[in-house]
């Protein structure tokens, strides 16, 4: 049975960047609103 | 004036309504015999993989027909300034939703008879023998996806990009219905009798009655607004 | 509050991914390849706590018409689907060592397609209206018919799956499982949980903030 490292890499490296790039996301628009809430919001809905 | 009334009353202003102008009809008709061309280019010359192929084609059809029919249940009031009338009505919303899944079932149900004698001429395919047992499937599949239909037809009607809202809705939820019914199609044109079929034909009533419950419930929250 | 389960959660994937790599053992048939398990499993179980939040609270906003819950079922939408975009792709990628192929129309890998497309539907829905009551109601609606959809789809696709496929052996699951696996998936699946619940206080924060505005 070969290692495979490969597949598990891709499946753990897959998870971590969508996972960190939503958190990125959440902090990005947690930001933009208490910064500017006004401009902010009418750029973004819900 | 009583629940069953009210929805009477929608169901056959509908019909009227189409029979006298009979555009969607019409339109509707003209477009299963395009399908036909379009699964007959689409599968080539081979008339065996296109007679393996028929059950699936025929929901197929079915179910793109029903895409382009269910989802303008309700233009006809929206167009007409009249969705403020339906929203006034008094009593439980619940008998226009009623009243309005009657009438598309009427209209996907001539449909489907279309779709099944153009099936039957033009692929050379014998749909008669199992006409009866196909009948119920039929029947069962209609009333699974005009239900969800007629519920997302209403809500859609408000929002943007409707017509491509509303087939982005329906197919998930239609899934469970596809399955069931193309696979009890199948089994039945290779001469199984309805017995064969009956675990997919209880699921497909046990959806149907889900279905039916959840529009029946929330179709006054749609109608709200 | 957010911030201390924000932490948790970072402790709690770390410690996930030692027990998977470190503490479980390498499995016998499947070799390394089945550690991906400890992604997978943790994350569809996290898609359906989200999923299940959505139907709930789409009912208490029809019920109540308190803002809160239909924030609270949007942002349980937005992550379960990202939770289940993650399980497809990681039973994908387990897949192509495991059965030779990417995708395969079995019975879980269909359902949870289909999930996700019911799911990604909700979230269209939402972006397209602007009102914030109609949105609410509606989400709701379609919320709750998606939910209840779930396990009739799944039977129709595994009795469909039993019917054109009727013997193959496509278990992903050992058969006893070692202790040390279950360990591991247990750990796992209550980081993911503590991530999720990190990712739904956010998110549900930002919702409240943009109708504020």
């Amino acid at each position: 049975m070969p290692a495979n490292w490969g597949y598990v890499i891709a499946a753990y490296g897959i998870a971590a960047v969508a996972l960190f790039g939503y958190w990125r996301r959440l902090a990005r628009r947690a930001r933009a609103l208490t910064a500017r809430p006004r401009v902010a919001a009418k750029t973004r809905a819900a | 004036m009583t629940y069953a009334r009210r929805a009477w009353i929608i169901f056959h202003k509908d019909l009227l309504v189409e029979r006298r102008s009979k555009e969607q009809t019409n339109a509707l008709l003209f477009f299963c015999l395009l399908l036909l061309f379009l699964f007959q280019f689409a599968l080539g010359p081979d008339r065996d993989r296109l007679t393996a192929a028929l059950p699936g084609l025929l929901w197929l059809g079915f179910i793109l027909a029903g895409l382009l029919g269910l989802g303008r249940s309700f233009l006809a009031e929206r167009e007409n300034d009249c969705w403020e009338g339906l929203r006034l009505t008094p009593g439980d919303k619940s008998a226009i939703y009623l009243g309005k899944l009657a009438g598309n079932c009427v209209l996907m149900s001539a449909v489907e008879v279309v779709l099944v004698v153009l099936f039957g001429v033009f692929y050379n395919v014998d749909l008669w023998t199992p006409a009866a047992p196909l009948a119920v499937v039929l029947a069962l599949g209609t009333v699974g996806l005009a239900s969800v239909g007629t519920l997302f037809a209403a809500m859609t009607t408000q929002v943007r990009a409707r017509e491509l809202l509303f087939p982005v809705l329906l197919l998930p939820v239609q899934v469970p219905v596809l399955l069931a019914t193309v696979s009890a199609t199948q089994a039945l044109l290779l001469g199984q009798p309805l017995g064969d079929v009956a675990h997919w034909l209880k699921l497909l009533a046990g959806a149907d009655a889900v279905y039916l419950t959840i529009g029946l419930l929330t179709f006054e929250f749609v109608l709200e607004g | 509050m957010t911030r201390a389960l924000g932490w948790l959660a970072a402790l709690g994937l770390l410690a996930g991914l030692a027990v998977g790599f470190g503490y479980a053992p390498r499995e016998a048939v499947q070799g390394n390849v089945q550690r991906i398990m400890y992604l997978h499993v943790p994350s569809v179980l996290t898609a359906y706590l989200a999923f299940g939040l959505v139907l709930i609270g789409g009912i208490a906003y029809l019920a109540t018409r308190r803002p809160g819950w239909d924030r609270l079922a949007g942002s349980a939408a937005e992550i379960g689907v990202l939770f289940t975009g993650i399980t497809i792709v990681s039973g994908s990628i387990w897949g192509k060592p495991t059965w030779g192929t990417y995708w395969t129309w079995d019975a879980r890998l269909t359902s949870t397609a289909v999930l996700f497309c019911v799911y990604v539907g909700y979230l269209l829905l939402r972006s397209l209206i602007d009102d914030p009551e109609a949105r609410g109601r509606y989400a709701a609606v379609v919320g709750i018919l998606g939910a209840v959809n779930i396990p009739i789809v799944h039977f129709s696709v595994k009795w469909w799956r039993a019917l054109h496929q009727p013997s193959t052996i496509l278990g992903p699951e050992p058969s006893p499982i070692d202790p040390a696996i279950g360990l591991a998936l247990f750990v796992n699946w209550v980081a993911f949980t503590l991530l999720f619940a990190y990712f739904l206080s956010r998110r549900m924060e930002i919702a409240r903030l943009e109708e504020q505005t």
